[in-house]
């Protein structure tokens, strides 16, 4: 009798330890994926920008604070990838589109950062760009030649890119939205346009109306 | 003990950290080699545990329910995309990995099973079986990288071996219900 007493503690003890495991693991039900938890974290930490020198597609240098009093539309991609970064410049340009025209070079930047630096070079950015009819003005396409800038923004975000063998990168993908002060507000899911289109709007409003 | 004895070598073995890198390196060696070969660890060391605290084993796992309900969380644990993925991330992740498999699941698993009943066993069987079929069909469906330390079509080959195992455990326990054991003895 008192042998099974202490076999219905023990179930109950398991199942408590069980309980708190899989809170802990999966920060309270929230986050089954590592991708999850990293756009909670960035969501809830808002961490700022990290100061780094761009060169974009117009052979211009200058530092990402150049941007500051308007929001940045960013990605991460590098030209060389075949699968999700046209589909991500894709649907970047979509929600281009839907934002409205008055916006659009006075309030938000659109931002394409390439991590391949060795390969992106101004000309490469420039000949990919007319692909998703970016402006190179108002929706801009540039590169970190700093490595060490690059691992450390990379780094910040929690963007992994891992290179297979047939020298393709690949990453986790989102778009990021940093606001005028360069802290980062939003990570939304990059294949729902209209939703992100909406947020970003709506964001610019409440600015406007400001 | 002779079993102890291979389960501790085994145990330092895959400690050894070029042996941790390789495992690790491909995602389905990670989740289909790695963790069940530090399973196996806890069985062998089992006897040595079972030998030195036969109390503790009798007392608080008369039935074999705790144990196997241990064992069942550590599993579902481990089959979350997230934590292998912060087990390559966060050392102290890693850290649990190696105890928690053998001493947390290995163990209870060897002392729990010959304790349950038939019906507990076969309950076992399938749950086990609809967690990995539901497994193979996150890893291989999914369009998205779940992991971000694993490319998409390794993804998809851990999938497939979800699909195999699912189906071993299927065959196993149909064989289990249909063939009497005592007939061909």
């Amino acid at each position: 009798m008192f042998a099974n007493r202490k076999n219905t503690i023990a179930i109950g003890i398991v199942l408590m330890f069980g309980f708190v495991l899989l809170f802990v693991g999966t920060d309270g039900f929230s986050a089954y994926t590592m991708e999850t938890a990293r756009v909670n974290k960035l969501m809830k930490e808002h961490p700022v920008f990290p100061e780094v020198t761009l060169e974009d597609s117009k052979e211009r240098t200058y530092p990402f604070s150049e941007f500051k009093g308007k929001y940045v539309f960013i990605t991460f991609i590098y030209t060389g990838c075949s699968d999700v970064c046209p589909q991500l410049e894709l649907n970047q340009a979509e929600v281009y589109k839907r934002i409205p025209q008055k916006y659009i070079g006075e309030e938000i930047v659109f931002l394409s950062i390439s991590f391949d630096p060795t390969n992106d070079d101004p000309k490469v950015l420039n000949k990919y760009r007319t692909y998703f009819q970016s402006d190179g003005e108002t929706w801009r396409m540039a590169r970190i030649p700093d490595q060490t800038e690059l691992d450390n923004l990379l780094n910040e975000f929690g963007v992994i890119v891992i290179p297979d063998e047939n020298g393709n990168f690949q990453h986790n993908s989102a778009f990021y939205l940093v606001d005028p002060n360069g802290i980062l507000i939003e990570v939304m899911d990059y294949q729902e346009i209209e939703e992100a289109a909406k947020s970003v709007t709506t964001i610019l409003e409440r600015e406007g109306s400001k | 003990m002779k079993q102890a004895k291979y389960g501790l070598v085994l145990y330092i073995f895959l400690m050894l950290p070029p042996v941790i890198t390789f495992l690790e390196s491909v995602m389905a060696i990670h989740m289909h080699m790695q963790m069940p070969l530090l399973l196996i660890v806890g069985m062998l060391l089992a006897p040595f545990f079972q030998k030195h605290f036969p109390q503790f084993f009798g007392t608080w796992n008369k039935n074999g329910v705790p144990g196997i309900t241990l064992f069942m969380i550590i599993v579902i644990y481990w089959l979350m995309p997230r934590t292998m993925d912060e087990a390559l991330t966060e050392p102290i992740v890693e850290v649990f990995k190696f105890i928690s498999l053998p001493f947390l699941a290995g163990i209870p698993l060897r002392d729990s099973w010959s304790k349950l009943t038939g019906v507990s066993k076969n309950i076992i069987y399938v749950l086990l079986s609809m967690l990995f079929g539901l497994m193979a069909w996150l890893y291989i469906a999914s369009p998205t990288q779940l992991c971000n330390n694993y490319l998409l079509i390794e993804q998809k080959a851990l999938g497939w071996g979800f699909l195999l195992l699912a189906a071993s455990i299927v065959i196993y326990f149909l064989s289990t219900i249909f063939i009497d054991e005592s007939k061909y003895v």
